[in-house]
């Protein structure tokens, strides 16, 4: 049962999409019905008429209702056809919309979580590689019309002989006995074949890859990658090897079996037409051709219901990782119903630790500090000291694993989620900006909807000269990749346009995380000179490597190994000649000391 | 679009190299078309010998069981051999592609480096570089089609001059309608073809957003920035504007497709009249059944034969564009000058000036200068100076517009180019980690020498860490192949660079910011070490952090125009120029007295 859950999931999903989708869906299973249900039916009337009374009149109705029905249904069949490729496209595309939207609202500590990037791979995977959507859709609908034309061919034949339906059947059951022994052994298929899919696909696509193409020359590696694409290869060509051999067996059995089918259908028929059988009236010729088109519309649909039962549970198993990640909390669900408050007073830290989720190591033992409102601090330590982490706590995308973490003295997740994410700005390290253009990215609104703001926090940021430069200025699309006309800008003037997006915010709450490592020393020592009437007076923390850009904060605070080992001024902690901080900030001043 | 492509030659190409590959697929296929072309008579026969035997003088029960068991023996025997074979081949067909997808990768890894880099390059080849993607498309949908195609067409040929004889009406109108079915596909493929680049605009827009939303790492500027409702709204337009374009093309195919239900009418009214006439006139009922079924099955084989036609004509133009691409010569140029051994290197620019293909702006002119022999040079600039181009420039990624470069006399241009890759040990930026075991990751090859990179781990201080790991050496990195791989920090995977480059051991070292991503002990142990890291070498040490230049010999100051400054540390300082000032402004921070500063 839990695949008819699953069943029932991805169709809500696929409803929710698109309603006209799922009723032409249903449209078109009707119409094979009755298609086969005239094509089964009409030629008797005629036929019985050719061999009988040759009767000029109704020779022209029985043969006119066959063409007609011919035509009409290739009318209705095109007309339905015509929609439904539209909106199988359609749903397609929004399948990718709903995983995006989920992966926008799902809990944030989920995005870094090596298992779910996997889930997430694995479902797009199942999206692009294997069309899983279409597939399924096709099939599903497939399987529906091959029990609709089961049911009405088996109507019509139980009216010639139960025995005849009952040994056809029985080739049936044959076959599905042989199918369900295959289907394990397709289904296991499937599901072996998967890693070595994403396995071959990885291995393929870092060969295409770009970015690693100058390392590939530099270091000769060439081999080594193709090396592991013939590895993969030929292990998928193993798997294939052994499996198409099984299911050429079956098929070929299956084949055999139908064709069996239509042996004794014709013999059967046959014999009643000769006479009584068993005791029953002779059938006339007409009926022959009913019944044998019946039994062989019968034998087809029953081979299609099982093919297609097969293809909707393997994709079922493509596509389980989707629905697995469509079920996943999402943030909303953290609670909170604080408004922010006017001022920030306080942020503190209380006895907080923290573990990234499935991870045994704290990244954060027992921090508590304090910060003042409109206080401006730095963040001091080595790579994994757990800076970052730090902010991302403060920024909510994570719960502490213990303490907590209070604004203003109320615990940051009362507030409103949404409300508190408004009122902290955070350019992180490896800040993200859209191929949007550029005043969306600082507004995130419409182009032009705000040219005031903008122009106000570009020329902040020093990108005012850069923009006239533009053809389209802060009109600009970002990147090649969604508008080929975009404008390719450099690593550090990308990093001022982040820098602006965090100044238009204009949020209380500021966090900086290494926001100049991509610019060059001017730009660099812009910034830093700036800082503080950037900032204005709003409470800020600065994380850098550059030891110089604590200097101009009110005071440090130095983590070591996931604790607070000092919060102080620069000047005291300078004091402190045996410390961590003064050793840092010296490996790095040494190299500056200008002799004479 | 093109308007012919040699399709025989092409066609001739692939079954060269399936026989090449895989003689027995020949067999396999020799027997297919044989029992595929027979079965479907099979079917049209027996109503006719059933009805026959029925209507006959003097119908027996006895023989209509010898001709229901005569049929199922036939059909059972021939559609047996036809399966086995059609399954037997099907995922060999399959195969044959991977053989290509092999050929074109090792293709992209090899051509040229600057094409890489080149985004038009791709564009223009995308057809070449997606023939072996897909297993319906490109060349395994051709070899399918090749496989299955001549069983088609002979069962066609047989029913055409069976039904021929019988009329040439019913042939001629079921003919017409076939061709009809024919047209429609070919004029809405051609529409499809004409709206190709909106199609591949709007497309790609959809991907880009299919992309970008679902990219984990946008989750934090996403929710932080309130990105998602955003997001969704333009990802829904782009959605919609797909769908209208395809709309079009399906609108233009249901309308002409009322051509063929013309047809479709004209041809049953064709059959069912003359049929029904002949009948009438004393045909066997059991004539009137076969020739119906004959008319079905052709009508069926036709429309298939039609779309294999179409798929290996259409088809095999992208892969002719694939043999096209695999013909070029992209392999790197050069000459033949073997790797310089024993020696560091020395690199002399003369007058070299430089800009990107396809661009206009040069990023250098006439550029004059020479790294010595043994020296420790630092690269210092703004962003955008040209500090990485210089790198692409000395190691022959890309060659110069004008001017020459020389190592050690000799012009760049005859050194053999897997040679001249050979003598630089570089680390970028950019660390790529790939999903290879720690010491496939740092030797770069499948077999390395375990001793000689545990000694470059060591050097780079990853040795303990890489010996704590369950499989140490053999240990996976990443996740995604592996799920107990092991995954590197920001700074362990640029200190895992640095040992890759020591392990090379090459003639000269290039470091192109190594250091971006570490903090400042770690930074200064880089440093510190860089000395002996390059040892008796000539080093190139690139970086916007000009206390690089502390360790370096000489200081080389690129400004957006070219080389703007030269010489040691002291000489640039007391020139008092863009050095001067860069220096001070990054250093002042670290003064003594930061008070001063503040105000």
């Amino acid at each position: 049962m839990r695949q008819w859950k699953k069943i029932t999931l991805f169709f809500s999903i696929v409803w929710r999409i698109s309603h006209t989708y799922v009723l032409l869906m249903l449209a078109s299973v009707l119409l094979v019905g009755a298609q086969v249900l005239l094509n089964v039916l009409l030629p008797k009337f005629l036929i019985d008429e050719l061999t009988g009374a040759l009767r000029g009149t109704y020779l022209l109705l029985y043969a006119g209702a066959i063409v007609g029905s011919n035509l009409i249904i290739a009318l209705l069949n095109n007309a339905i056809k015509r929609w439904l490729d539209v909106k199988r496209d359609y749903v397609d595309n929004m399948m990718r919309r709903v995983m995006a939207e989920k992966v926008m609202k799902v809990e944030f500590g989920c995005l870094e979580k090596p298992e779910y990037l996997d889930l997430k791979e694995r479902a797009l995977f199942a999206f692009t590689n294997q069309s899983a959507v279409k597939q399924m859709i096709e099939n599903t609908a497939q399987f529906l019309q091959s029990v609709v034309t089961v049911a009405a061919t088996l109507a019509v034949m139980l009216t010639l002989s139960p025995v005849l339906v009952l040994l056809l059947l029985l080739c049936v059951a044959a076959n599905l006995f042989a199918y369900s022994r295959v289907m394990r052994d397709q289904l296991k298929f499937y599901e072996n074949l998967i890693p070595f899919n994403r396995k071959y696909g990885y291995y393929v696509n870092i060969g295409f890859h770009n970015e690693i193409q100058k390392d590939v020359r530099l270091y000769d590696m060439s081999g080594m990658i193709s090396g592991r694409v013939t590895d993969y290869g030929r292990e998928i060509s193993g798997e294939c090897d052994g499996f198409y051999q099984k299911m050429g067996r079956f098929m070929s059995v299956n084949g055999m079996l139908n064709d069996l089918q239509s042996a004794l259908t014709y013999g059967y028929a046959g014999l009643r037409v000769l006479g009584a059988v068993f005791g029953k009236m002779p059938i006339s010729l007409g009926s022959l051709t009913m019944y044998v088109s019946a039994a062989a519309s019968f034998t087809k649909a029953a081979t299609d219901a099982g093919t297609s039962a097969v293809t909707i549970a393997a994709m079922l198993g493509y596509l389980e990782p989707f629905l697995q990640f469509m079920s996943l909390p999402e943030e909303s669900d953290l609670g909170g119903s604080l408004p922010f408050p006017e001022t920030v007073e306080s942020i503190r830290f209380e006895h907080v630790s923290f573990r990234y989720p499935g991870s045994e190591t704290l990244v954060l033992r027992d921090v508590s500090f304090e910060i003042r409102g409109g206080e401006k601090i730095s963040i001091v330590g080595l790579n994994g000291a757990g800076k970052t982490t730090l902010v991302k706590l403060i920024s909510r995308l994570y719960r502490p694993t213990e303490g907590r973490i209070l604004l203003n003295g109320v615990d940051i997740f009362e507030y409103e989620h949404s409300a508190y994410l408004a009122s902290i700005a955070a350019v992180f390290q490896d800040y993200k900006l859209f191929a949007f253009s550029i005043d969306e990215n600082i507004t995130g609104c419409r182009p032009g909807s705000d040219l005031v703001g903008t122009g106000a926090v570009i020329h902040r940021v020093g990108l005012n000269e850069k923009m006239a430069e533009l053809d389209e200025g802060v009109y600009s699309m970002l990147g090649k990749s969604y508008d080929e006309n975009g404008v390719e800008l450099s690593g550090g003037e990308r990093q001022k346009i982040a820098i602006a997006r965090a100044l238009y915010k204009n949020a209380p709450v500021i966090i900086l995380d290494e926001p100049t490592s991509a610019l060059d020393p001017l730009a660099e020592a812009e910034i830093y000179e700036n800082f503080n009437s950037l900032i204005g007076d709003k409470t800020a923390i600065y994380i850098s490597h550059r030891m110089s850009s604590s200097v101009f904060c009110d005071r440090i605070l130095l983590l070591d190994g996931g604790t607070v080992s000092d919060f102080d001024t620069h000047a005291a902690l300078m004091e402190k000649t045996d410390g961590l901080y003064y050793k840092l900030f010296n490996a790095q001043a040494e190299n500056y000391r200008v002799e004479g | 679009m093109k308007k012919t492509y040699p399709l025989g030659k092409t066609l001739g190409r692939l079954v060269q190299n399936a026989w090449k590959q895989n003689k027995r697929l020949f067999a396999y296929f020799g027997v297919y078309t044989l029992t595929a072309a027979v079965y479907p008579m099979l079917g049209v026969a027996l109503p006719k010998l059933v009805l026959g035997e029925l209507t006959g003088s003097a119908p027996s029960a006895e023989r209509l069981c010898w001709i229901v068991a005569g049929f199922f023996l036939a059909a059972g025997a021939v559609g047996f051999l036809k399966t086995s074979m059609y399954f037997g081949s099907y995922h060999k067909l399959g195969l044959l592609r991977l053989e290509y997808l092999r050929d074109m990768l090792n293709k992209n890894l090899t051509m040229r480096y600057c094409n890489t880099e080149d985004a038009k390059f791709y564009d223009e080849h995308e057809r070449a570089m997606n023939a072996a993607n897909s297993n319906d498309n490109g060349i395994e949908g051709v070899y399918h089609a090749l496989f299955e195609t001549p069983a088609v067409l002979l069962t066609v040929l047989v029913y055409v001059v069976f039904i021929g004889l019988k009329s040439l009406w019913i042939l001629a109108a079921l003919l017409l309608h076939v061709a009809a079915v024919f047209w429609v596909n070919r004029e809405t493929h051609a529409f499809r073809h004409s709206l190709r680049t909106e199609i591949g605009h709007a497309e790609r827009r959809v991907n880009y957003y299919a992309e970008t939303a679902n990219d984990f790492s946008f989750g934090k500027d996403v929710r932080l920035y309130g990105f998602k409702q955003r997001i969704l709204n333009n990802f829904k337009q782009e959605i919609d504007a797909y769908a209208a374009i395809i709309a079009r093309v399906k609108q233009r195919e249901f309308l002409l497709g009322f051509a063929a239900l013309a047809t479709l009418l004209l041809s049953d009214v064709a059959t069912y009249g003359i049929l029904v006439r002949d009948v009438v006139e004393g045909m066997p009922i059991a004539d009137f059944s076969m020739y119906l079924a004959a008319v079905l099955s052709l009508s069926a084989q036709l429309k298939i034969l039609a779309e294999k036609a179409g798929t290996v004509y259409s088809e095999g133009e992208y892969v002719y564009d694939f043999f096209s691409f695999m013909d070029e010569d992209l392999g790197e140029r050069g000459g033949t000058h073997p790797a310089i051994a024993g020696d560091t290197l020395e690199i002399e620019f003369k007058n070299v000036s430089f800009k990107y293909p396809r661009t206009e702006k040069y990023i250098f002119k006439n550029l004059d200068f020479t790294i010595h022999k043994g020296e420790r040079l630092a690269i210092v600039g703004v962003n955008g100076a040209g500090k990485s181009t210089l790198v692409k420039l000395m190691t022959g990624m890309f060659e110069p517009t004008e001017g020459e470069i020389l190592i050690n006399g000799t012009p760049i241009g005859k050194f053999d180019k897997k040679a001249l890759y050979s003598m630089f040990s570089i680390v970028f930026q950019d660390v790529n980690v790939l999903a290879y075991t720690v010491l496939e990751n740092v030797s770069c090859h499948a077999e390395g020498d375990r001793a000689r990179a545990m000694d470059a781990l060591d050097r780079v201080g990853l040795g303990k860490k890489v010996r704590a790991y369950p499989k140490g050496l053999d240990q996976t990195l990443l996740k995604i192949i592996e799920e107990d791989g092991t995954d590197l920090s920001g700074g362990e995977a640029q200190k895992l660079a640095i040992a890759r480059a020591l392990y090379k051991n090459a003639n000269m070292v290039i470091m192109d910011e190594p250091t971006a991503a570490l903090d400042a002990l770690a930074e200064a142990e880089i440093y510190e070490n860089f000395a002996s890291l390059v040892a008796g070498k000539t080093a190139v040490y690139i970086s916007h952090r000009l206390a690089s230049t502390r360790f370096c010999d000489h200081i080389a100051l690129f400004d957006g125009s070219g080389l703007a400054e030269y010489g040691t540390h002291d000489t640039l300082m007391a020139l008092g120029g863009k050095y001067y000032e860069m220096f001070t402004v990054q250093g002042k921070y670290y003064s003594e007295n930061p008070g001063e500063v503040r105000a």
